[in-house]
């Protein structure tokens, strides 16, 4: 069953001196449960893909149909909600908030949705043993690995229930051992939550992993197996 | 969370915080010493020409003795019966000429009922040497000033000579009884008491009970209400005076020192005003990408308005409370036991007619104000993250 949709999908960016296309023309459909990569050289568009996939950049043409809303039609607010209830966000470089600890983290976005105190902090405590971070509750992010951290984001992407999780370079910052652990967790996840991930990245690691592997250049799909 | 995110970064806190403090403390010491002193002035002006005075009508404009009435028991009665008038104490006045020896000088002669005057206004307890006066006595207190000029001494007598009431001549020659120190050097230059009684007779000997005016004291906060109650019950042929016009010289010099004193807070404010915005500015702009995660999941930004303003706050109330933790203690003591000046700093205050005490004000609208004031400090540098936030692009945060 397809959750994303993507229709003919442009955006240029005209704030430079010569107007770039990032993103031109891509179609593509994304099916509940895939492990897919997003690859492609610096500078191909795949961040900029990932971004309007995530409602984080409107599109200057094409539809992303998420479910059955296409995204183009929400308003800020309204994609600020529906990104809250729809799509979880691992980041590059963890991006946890610095302030509280590891269950808190995770429970921050379930507070945001309106989850009862008990309930999120019942949920957090499962996310965390999910991802092996029993024991690491109460850490702040400044006392984790970076392992430790993105396994932290990937159980707070996971929090929201959301349709899909985007993760933008999830291992850039890790060493391989790290990546290797980051990897089989998001697998396992994938495979027993049929959660969907969607990576851009680089590595060739996480290239391994993928079932799917699009590759983007210059704004284009060039191919996708 | 808020209060977290100011923990981030603890010594910039405390530091913040402290400014917040030290200028609160400041501020408070400052202006509970400016009301204290203006509490004091007033208190004292007050207690020597009373809450209100009762004349006849015009003599506050024109203070002639021509302008003098006949009291009568129906008016002190009507004027004494009403809740909240603790007392009354009828006057008479004349500027009149006091010779002794070759000398002659201008004097305010002041006819007071010894006793319930000395209750009220404790000239007895002004006397350098000699005696207060005695109901039926015909004696002076003359101010110490006078007493020099005319070098004049106790049991030597003075003579007096002015306009009496309807055109008649009023002069007599009486003891001095007591030499007085006031506070107020204009006061020791020229006011003279005697028996009211004996004035009268000097005034106008053929009927008695001639009176200037009528002081009133009234139990504090009925002022207002009493003020017109006693004007529509006295009626159009007298007038009655409030304290606030008759020392309204002196209520003026209190707004200008007042206004002063606000341009300096204004100034110590700025200053914090600023530490604390230079804090949230920092704060704001380090969590850029923070900011930037926190929207891409999810978190509407009124939201994170909202906790922007939180931190400006709690930052302001750690301020707050600790200064008023450590000030209010102080200036409780130093209500209690106001500093008592001596040498230069005496001489200075009373030649502002003011007992040589630095008094300090507990007045709670102090301690509001300036609580407020911080507060809203802190709430006006929290414009700053409300702006940023609005106005925020999150991609170009997340690519920073």
């Amino acid at each position: 069953m397809s959750i994303i949709q993507i229709n003919n999908l442009h955006k240029t960016y005209t704030d430079t001196k010569v107007p770039v296309k990032a993103v031109n023309g891509i179609s593509l459909s994304i099916e509940e449960g895939e492990f897919t990569a997003i690859v492609g050289p610096s500078g191909s568009g795949k961040t900029t893909f990932l971004n309007l996939m995530g409602g984080l950049d409107t599109p200057t043409e094409g539809d992303i149909l998420i479910g059955d809303k296409n995204i183009k039609d929400l308003n800020s607010r309204q994609l600020i909600d529906f990104r809250l209830h729809h799509i979880g966000f691992v980041f590059q470089s963890y991006n946890l908030i610095p302030v509280l600890t590891a269950i808190e983290n995770v429970a921050f976005i379930m507070e945001l949705q309106g989850i009862p105190k008990k309930e999120r902090h019942q949920i957090a405590m499962e996310l965390l043993k999910k991802t092996g971070l029993e024991g690491k509750e109460n850490y702040r992010p400044g006392e984790l690995s970076g392992g430790q951290q993105q396994r932290v984001s990937v159980a707070r992407a996971l929090a929201s229930k959301p349709k899909f999780i985007l993760a933008d370079e999830p291992t850039a910052n890790l060493d391989s051992a790290s990546t290797e652990d980051l990897l089989n967790m998001m697998a396992e996840l994938n495979k027993s939550e049929n959660m969907t991930f969607i990576f851009s990245t680089h590595d060739k690691r996480v290239m391994d992993k993928a079932r799917r592997i699009v590759t983007i250049d210059d704004g284009k799909v060039v191919s996708d197996v | 969370m808020a209060w977290r995110n100011l923990w981030r970064n603890k010594r910039r806190t405390y530091i913040t915080a402290t400014s917040v403090v030290l200028a609160l403390v400041l501020a408070l010491f400052m202006r509970s010493m400016q009301f204290g002193s203006y509490e004091t002035m007033i208190r004292a002006g007050v207690n020597e020409v009373g809450n209100m005075q009762v004349h006849d009508t015009g003599y506050w404009d024109n203070k002639t003795i021509d302008r003098a009435f006949f009291t009568n028991t129906a008016l002190e009665q009507k004027i004494s019966s009403l809740p909240g008038v603790l007392h009354m104490l009828p006057h008479l006045e004349t500027f009149v000429l006091a010779s002794y020896g070759d000398k002659t000088k201008g004097v305010q002669l002041v006819g007071v009922n010894p006793e319930a005057e000395d209750l009220q206004v404790k000239i007895s307890g002004k006397i350098t040497s000699g005696s207060y006066l005695k109901k039926g006595q015909a004696g002076l207190v003359i101010g110490d000033k006078i007493a020099e000029y005319l070098n004049i001494n106790i049991g030597d007598s003075l003579v007096v000579m002015g306009q009496g009431y309807e055109g008649t001549t009023a002069v007599g020659i009486y003891p001095v009884t007591g030499i007085a120190h006031f506070i107020s050097p204009q006061m020791n230059n020229l006011m003279v008491y005697m028996d009211l009684e004996t004035l009268q007779k000097l005034i106008f000997p053929f009927q008695p009970g001639l009176l200037t005016g009528i002081s009133v004291y009234c139990e504090p906060g009925l002022e207002d209400q009493l003020l017109s109650t006693i004007k529509a019950s006295v009626g159009d042929h007298f007038e009655v005076i409030s304290w606030k016009v008759m020392l309204s010289d002196m209520l003026q010099s209190i707004k200008l020192d007042n206004l002063s004193g606000m341009v300096m807070l204004m100034i110590l404010y700025i200053i914090v005003a600023f530490g604390i915005f230079s804090t949230v500015l920092m704060m704001t702009v380090e969590r850029r990408r923070q900011f930037a995660v926190m929207i891409s999941i999810g978190m509407r930004k009124g939201k994170l308005v909202i906790t922007s303003i939180f931190e400006s706050i709690f930052i302001a109330l750690i301020g707050v409370v600790t200064g008023l933790i450590l000030t209010t203690p102080a200036l409780m003591y130093l209500y209690l036991n106001p500093i008592r000046m001596t040498g230069e700093m005496a001489a200075m205050y009373e030649s502002f007619n003011q007992e040589p005490l630095m008094a300090f004000s507990i007045a709670p609208s102090i301690f509001f104000s300036q609580s407020l004031i911080v507060l809203s400090l802190a709430l006006l540098s929290a414009l700053y993250p409300i702006f940023y936030v609005l106005r925020f692009n999150v991609l170009n945060a997340l690519r920073q």
